[in-house]
């Protein structure tokens, strides 16, 4: 099988490609990003290209003619770019990289990574959706990965290719960059006063495994990954031994603009996953995806804190450490 | 969710009740840890009021053999003015087989949702209702109001299409006193469980067969 891995220049893009590169009945592994990956592959190849050049993407990805697709180009907002930013790389890698794929013919299947966003939280929305559950996104990153499994499903169709849309709770890890991992590690963080809202995270290595599971699992259609368990936010703050500050009503607004210039950009995903929570039913990724043993979002949760400090080098350690050998 | 017995729940079992102690559970409040469940439920915080309803709503329980003591099943109870009945029934199941109860019909409202969450409701939806059964708990649902009427109420059927599959158990709660008075204790009649269709069948004719049936086996119970 000859995959091309979009986005191979995140954690978890880069994760998928080592994983990749264990199995044998893999030939080739290409990834395309506009940033290089983030470990050492061995085997696997990069080309570094900007989403944004729709034409060069495409027409590379039509030239490789992959047998599948493991699409990682989806650009978090507020995790490497500004929200707006993230939407129009979203929008272009998918575009491209899946147009071009399917247009080569080879193409055999296409995974992709979607979240639980889609779902949308709030009134009229169950609390624990599973995949029959309606769609309807209340935030921008919602919305723009609903509108790229719309995409993407419609491709499928139209190429006779099934498309798997992994619906990833939020992706953490201890040196995964997220928006919510930084907010969470702030020295006080805004939670809600008069909630206690839960949540669900996924560990990035098991973002990385369900997309191995997918690529050779025969599924079209949703599946929702998400860490077992939950954590309510004010239980993640003190985990963290951080001080929660209540905030309520329209006090989110300065809050948020607050977190942001403490340098932690909080996107209308994570301020709604800080008020209303977030969660989804994950039994299907074991049943079909055939993944277990998946890290339990309280564990998840506490790997968040265990970002290492930078411990700046004095020159007369530096010295000492040095004689030492 | 088979992986439940993996997770750090920090010696609470997610489905039977157990002791706690109260200084116990605020200092694990303070510290962060403690088990939540998806569904936003606290199980020390559920076992901590469970004592107190019990002593408020005491309950003597008839055919309480027909409750499962193990595995996901769902509960069809009446419901005269939709607060009292619930909290009946989910002192019954304690006393009776030392289980905790989720109830459906957690109202969205601020503030009051959330309480209610952490005592074991959730949302009257299909999907949460579904979520609750796979992962093995025992919930409860009310029919419709039967406020100011007799019988069983009408059942909602959107929501019993999540139950197709799996044991559903009529029940009758009942006020104690003559004339329907609500005299203590309350008496909570249990019916013989029923199985209609498939887990994961969505059919809602199978699910109107299944309401019908329910409904009447509840109205029955006397």
């Amino acid at each position: 099988m000859r995959v091309l891995i979009t986005g191979m220049g995140g954690e978890v893009g880069t994760r998928v490609a080592q994983l990749l590169e264990e199995r044998r009945d893999v030939t080739e592994i290409v990834g395309v990003d506009y940033v290089p990956p983030r470990r050492r592959l061995r085997r696997s190849e990069f080309r570094r290209i900007d989403p944004r050049e729709r034409d060069k993407l495409a027409a590379f990805a039509a030239e490789y003619a992959p047998d599948a697709v493991a699409h990682f180009g989806i650009y978090e907002p507020g995790s490497r770019l500004p929200a707006k930013l993230a939407a129009r790389y979203t929008e272009a890698a998918a575009v491209a990289a899946l147009g071009g794929a399917a247009r080569a013919g080879n193409l055999q299947r296409i995974a992709l990574r979607s979240s639980i966003a889609v779902y949308g939280r709030g009134p009229g929305r169950p609390g624990v959706p599973d995949e029959d559950a309606a769609v309807a996104p209340t935030t921008p990153f919602g919305r723009s990965l609903l509108s790229l499994e719309a995409r993407a499903a419609q491709l499928g169709r139209r190429h006779d290719i099934p498309v798997t849309a992994l619906r990833f709770a939020t992706i953490a890890g201890s040196h995964m960059p997220s928006p919510l991992g930084r907010v969470l590690r702030l020295p006080a963080v805004p939670v809600p006063a008069l909630a206690d809202p839960v949540f669900q995270l996924l560990h990035a290595d098991d973002a990385a495994r369900a997309m191995v599971h997918a690529l050779f699992a025969d599924i079209d259609g949703p599946i929702n990954v998400v860490g077992p368990g939950a954590a309510s936010i004010w239980q993640a703050v003190r985990l963290g031994g951080r001080v929660p500050i209540p905030i309520a009503g329209p006090m989110w607004r300065l809050a948020s603009h607050l977190v942001e210039l403490a340098g932690a950009p909080a996107p209308p995903h994570v301020i709604e996953l800080l008020i209303r929570g977030s969660a989804a039913d994950g039994s299907r990724a074991e049943s079909e995806l055939g993944l277990d043993g998946l890290r339990s979002t309280h564990d998840v949760c506490t790997e968040l804190y265990e970002w290492a400090t930078i411990t700046p080098l004095r020159p007369e350690l530096a010295s000492v450490e040095a004689s030492r050998g | 969710m088979a992986e439940l017995a993996s997770l750090p729940v920090f010696g609470v079992d997610l489905d039977h009740a157990q002791d706690v102690a109260l200084l116990d559970v605020v200092r694990r409040r303070v510290d962060g840890r403690f088990a939540i469940d998806p569904f936003g439920a606290d199980p020390q915080l559920q076992d901590l009021v469970g004592p107190l309803f019990a002593r408020t709503v005491p309950v003597r329980v008839t055919g309480a053999a027909r409750l499962p003591a193990d595995g996901p099943a769902l509960l069809v109870s009446n419901r005269g003015t939709g607060v009292l009945e619930p909290t009946a029934l989910s002192v019954a199941v304690r006393q009776e087989v030392g289980r905790r109860l989720r109830i459906v019909g957690t109202p969205e409202l601020p503030v009051v949702a959330d309480i209610i969450r952490k005592l074991g409701g959730i949302g009257a939806y299909a999907g949460d209702i579904a979520a609750v059964l796979r992962a093995g708990h025992l919930a409860a649902l009310p029919l419709g109001l039967t406020w100011l009427r007799t019988g069983g109420g009408m059942p909602p059927t959107d929501l019993l299409v999540s139950a197709l599959g799996y044991p559903v158990v009529p029940v009758a709660v009942r006020p104690g006193g003559p004339f329907g008075l609500p005299i203590r204790p309350w008496r909570v009649l249990i019916g013989a469980p029923i199985v209609v269709g498939e887990i994961g069948d969505r059919d809602p004719l199978t699910a109107a067969e299944l309401a019908e049936s329910v409904r009447g086996a509840v109205a029955e119970l006397d």
